[in-house]
């Protein structure tokens, strides 16, 4: 290949094409960029407007969603965070969304690391059974959860949100790392067993160091999904001081009918952590898509 | 030579305990807390039970009575409508973003990632709310576009509307559901060899040719994965319809899980909610069999290559 | 460098478990913590609790009381397993009803007050009319036999709030036969206005709608009993039942509902009409504090939708919110009891009605200025005085919501006729007859 207009003379004639170049670049790619931000818009129009709704008062609502407002009122979200509680939802969720998303990851990987390179009986009918998790929706098992749940005591406790949690994250988290360890490239793996690897070392020498688009991936998923979670919480905790934001919100939602603001603020409270941790644990993984691209 | 045999069983013992050894913790907790549960609710559907009173022992009355039961058969037919919102049309969205996002280099490409997830990202309270408003017919943004470009003709009370609220409501789900597609794959993207795309590159392949000759098969794992969790989503659809239009109008939206939850905490009809659960998991566990055989067959044939 | 992070990352979240697994849970304790759930989330009404329930702590020193309050879906999801449980609340609110009341007495799960209310006095000032709601067989099939499980302190009924400058307008005034106010609507839909806002997306709001067009059919109240109480003497199927559809299906042609009804949830045809869409909005007296600060709170009045004939009698839908009940085997029974008494007393009424909500504590009204509020406190007399006080029909069966609901938006969409409408609700009451065992 040519390295370029460097080692030519600098003439009119080449500037022109390398202009031209440029802009044929420049005019290939403008689709792109129209697809993207026009795909960006019509999905993000709704967050939009509830972004610009927090900001307004119940009056301005009425002159149209996309009316910028008046006055940038940040008070509806103090007053969403002190009045209607949502720094106790906020620190609920936290509490329970936390030691699931760590858990459920850490035994997510070892399990699916047995179902996806090992060989053992019954392996094909303990993953069946996790997939069960998947399968049968929450709404199914809840009261029988709530009878066990009081039958041990903990109805009413942080336990009674986080256990369950854990148990639907692994999961998915199984079949979802049995994908990933499965179609690992064997003969990586292959040469880590010359190279004298146990399965401990092999998992977190040469497998996890490659795990990270996986990881981070079930990561967030695991946290959307519990930070998100409604009905568990719903059920097995009554105390205003255990709710977590979810319930927070939809008690709000019964409460302020008339606040849409208030609403719209409680539910950008709700929504920012989540999308904070996908920004951060996407860029860990993408960077090294888009470099390897660029090193290609 | 006796002992140190002795020694070799007793290590291929301990071998053999190692995978078990692995699956172990997640699978206590989710023994204990998710598959004990699921037996309860078995047991449960044979049942006649308000969920706070003694259970009655009901025989196979509550499956007979499924058998007949008009909306649970309306239920399970607007599940299967759901598929093309809650699984077509979102795989379809996520593969043709990843192939746009992962294959060039594009600025402000975090923002534009960040932007297409958050619908996935949004609690389903908020997504109900803002959605309702949208399809409006009063005051909402949608009629309110279809006004002003003159075509009046086409705007309806979609939620309430019996021909349009299913598609309505489907629009929403794949609205939700394609961010979702769209992580896997470009986590999926990850593991596949650059050098694939070098070659593509040299013969000239077009970015659709690379997209279904690289990508699509480099992530047949995610995309099966996908598939298969984005199906069982829209066969237990619950909260999108729970908030939106609550079923109705009429049945037009009626769900299994909407069905299964009015017997269960409005009607105190727990056994027979526990019934519908059963007949709907037995369905998703037969066609996800079906899918994730059809996706073994094919790691099996890359193994034989 | 990424995949090292990922592993940080992981490992630093294990490593926050730990903080996470031991943030033990508080817990407050008191000398005695009396627990109460309701559903008075409503800014105004939450407040006044809370301030009662201060005084109540106040009077009886050593008593914590723990306030729950839930939306009404939530409570309503939640109660029946709380209730069931040793810890359970002390006080909860329950829905009136079969499905609700009904199953919670079979159950077993409430506690009867009829000696408190003898010791306390209640019936001494409670409507006569609203009396039998509250009672239950103990089987849970029939309503108004047997003991008593609970006492209501709001009360509420479905009316029709109008817009006092528009009627001016326009020449109007308060209807007083159904007739006028078709006229009414008419005229309104004549000169360019909405007559009725509703919205039925909800499908819940379709019921009152329908219920009071049908209450100003059937002039009596003899039918309406037989079928609330579920005694296997009346049916569905009623050529008054039947008329009051097609009036439904008729006022839908005309155009006098808001257009897109269909589509609009309850919470969104309110705020229209409070905003200044429509000349009139049907629902429940319960928006009146909702609507009063509004931009055209000073112009809204409220009436009881007319009879068929001037002065004829009508039943208007009605009744009171959830009943304040006491969880069998609560440890606090008395105190509990003292509780409710207090909630239910001339003191709460007034701080009630202060505030813009309808007690049934029975309170001296003559006080009261022209308006919104004064409007639907003749209305409560007037329909107590007349023993008029109608039903919500979704409590008749435990399925009746889902039928009712499903049912009047297809006919509202024109898609069954109104014999058919009336069929399909029949046939759900008559399959809970034969359960019960009346047919």
């Amino acid at each position: 290949m040519t390295s370029g207009a460097a080692d030519r003379p600098l003439t009119l004639e080449s500037a022109a094409t390398a202009f031209i170049a440029w802009l044929r670049r420049l005019l290939r790619r403008i689709p792109i960029y129209a697809f993207l931000i026009l795909f960006l818009l019509i999905v993000a129009l709704p967050f939009i407007s509830i972004s610009l709704a927090a900001f307004k008062t119940s009056a301005e609502l009425t002159r149209g969603a996309f009316t910028l407002p008046a006055e940038w009122r940040w008070s509806n979200f103090s007053d969403a965070w002190t009045q209607a509680h949502f720094d106790w939802y906020f620190r609920n969720s936290a509490i329970v969304a936390v030691p699931v998303v760590a858990v459920g990851t850490l035994l997510s990987i070892f399990s699916g690391y047995a179902f996806g390179l090992m060989r053992f009986p019954l392996s094909r009918l303990l993953f069946a059974l996790f997939l069960l998790g998947i399968m049968v929706p929450q709404e199914a098992y809840i009261i029988p959860l709530y009878y066990l749940l009081r039958g041990i005591g903990l109805v009413d406790t942080y336990w009674a949100m986080i256990l369950p949690q854990i148990g639907m994250s692994v999961c998915f988290g199984s079949f979802w790392m049995r994908g990933f360890f499965s179609s690992f490239p064997a003969d990586t793996l292959d040469a880590a067993r010359v190279d004298g690897c146990s399965i401990w070392t092999a998992l977190w020498r040469v497998l996890l160091p490659n795990a990270g688009a996986a990881i981070s991936t079930l990561v967030v998923l695991l946290f959307i999904w519990t930070w998100n979670d409604f009905l568990i919480a719903l059920v097995v905790v009554s105390s205003d001081t255990l709710r977590t934001l979810p319930l927070g919100l939809a008690f709000f939602q019964g409460r302020y009918a008339s606040n849409v603001p208030l609403m719209a603020a409680g539910a950008i409270i709700v929504l920012l952590p989540t999308l904070i941790i996908y920004v951060l644990f996407q860029r860990q993984f993408i960077q090294g898509v888009t470099s390897g691209t660029l090193h290609g | 030579m006796i002992d140190s045999s002795r020694e070799m069983q007793r290590g291929n013992r301990l071998r053999a305990l190692i995978p078990y050894l692995f699956v172990l913790p997640a699978f206590l907790i989710f023994a204990l807390f998710v598959l004990l549960p699921i037996l309860d609710t078995v047991r449960l559907s044979f049942f006649d039970w308000t969920g706070f009173s003694a259970p009655n022992f009901a025989g196979l009355a509550n499956y007979i009575e499924l058998w007949t039961d008009r909306l649970f058969i309306t239920g399970l037919g607007n599940n299967l409508r759901f598929i093309l919102f809650y699984t077509v049309f979102p795989i379809g969205l996520a593969l043709v973003l990843t192939a746009v996002m992962t294959r060039r280099r594009i600025r402000g490409m975090s923002l534009f990632r960040a932007g297409y997830f958050i619908p996935y990202v949004m609690p389903m309270v908020v997504v109900g709310v803002v959605w309702r408003w949208i399809y409006n017919p009063a005051f909402g943004p949608l009629n309110q576009a279809l006004g002003a470009i003159g075509l009046d003709a086409l705007a309806r009370p979609w939620l309430g509307d019996f021909d349009a609220a299913l598609p309505a409501v489907g629009l929403i789900a794949t609205w939700v559901q394609y961010g979702f597609c769209m992580v896997l794959f470009i986590a999926g993207v990850q593991k596949i060899d650059e050098s694939l795309y070098d070659a593509a590159q040299v013969d000239g392949a077009s970015a659709m040719q690379q997209l279904r000759h690289i990508t699509i098969p480099g992530i047949r794992t995610e995309i099966s994965v996908a598939l298969v969790t984005t199906f069982i989503a829209a066969l237990r659809i619950f909260d999108l319809v729970f908030v939106t239009t609550r079923g109705g109008p009429g049945d037009q939206t009626m769900v299994t899980s909407l069905w299964l939850y009015r017997n269960a905490f409005q009607i105190n009809r727990v056994g027979y909610a526990a019934t519908i659960a059963v007949a709907q998991s037995v369905l998703i566990l037969a066609i996800s069999a079906v899918l994730l055989r059809f996706t073994r067959t094919s790691d099996q044939e890359e193994v034989a290559q | 460098m990424f995949k090292k992070q990922s592993v940080v990352l992981t490992l630093s979240l294990v490593a926050v478990i730990a903080l996470g697994m031991f943030a033990a849970p508080l817990a407050a304790q008191g000398n005695t913590t009396l627990v109460v759930w309701d559903n008075l989330v409503r800014p105004e009404e939450s407040a006044i609790m809370d301030a009662l329930i201060a005084r109540f702590e106040e009077a009886h020193p050593g008593v914590t009381v723990a306030r729950t309050a839930k939306s009404t879906d939530d409570l309503k999801a939640t109660t029946a397993l709380a209730l069931s449980s040793p810890d359970g609340p002390d006080v909860a609110m329950v829905n009136q009803g079969q499905s609700d009341m009904g199953a919670l007495v079979a159950a077993g799960l409430l506690e009867p007050l009829d000696d408190y209310a003898e010791q306390f006095g209640w019936f001494e000032h409670f409507p006569a009319g609203l009396a039998s709601l509250q009672r239950w067989t103990p089987d849970g099939m029939q309503m108004g036999e047997g003991d008593f499980y609970g006492i209501p302190i709001q009360a509420e009924l479905v009316g029709v709030y109008y817009r006092t400058d528009l009627f001016e307008q326009y020449g109007l005034s308060i209807p007083t036969t159904l007739a006028e106010f078709e006229a009414a609507m008419a005229t309104l839909a004549e000169a360019g206005e909405t007559p009725l806002v509703f919205g039925n997306l909800d499908a819940w709001p379709g019921i009152h709608l329908y219920s009071e067009i049908q209450n100003a059919e059937l002039a009596s109240r003899e039918w309406y009993d037989q079928f609330m109480f579920t005694t296997g003497e009346v049916d569905f199927d009623i050529p008054e039942n039947i008329a009051a559809a097609a009036r439904l299906q008729e006022w839908i042609a005309n155009g006098w509902l808001l257009k897109g009804f269909e589509g609009i949830g309850y919470d969104d045809a309110w705020q229209l009409f409070s905003a200044g869409t429509g000349a009139m909005l049907l629902t429940g007296s319960w928006l009146s504090g909702e609507l009063l600060p509004g931009p055209h709170g000073a112009d809204i009045g409220f009436f009881v939708l007319p009879a068929l004939e001037e002065d004829g009698f009508k039943l208007t839908v009605g009744g009171t919110g959830y009943d304040f009940s006491i969880r069998a085997g609560s440890p606090n029974v008395d105190l509990a009891a003292e509780y409710i008494n207090y909630l239910y007393s001339e003191e709460t009424a007034q701080a009630l009605l202060d505030a813009g909500f309808l007690p049934v504590y029975p309170v001296d009204t003559s006080t009261l200025e022209d308006g919104l509020v004064k409007d639907i406190v003749l209305g409560w007399n007037h329909l107590n005085s007349t023993d008029s006080v109608g039903y919500y029909m979704d409590w008749v069966t435990p399925t009746m919501y889902d039928t009712i609901t499903a049912s009047l938006q297809e006919l509202m969409a024109g898609r069954v006729t109104p014999e058919e409408f009336v069929d399909v609700v029949n046939a759900d009451y008559v399959a809970f007859l034969l359960e019960k065992g009346v047919r």
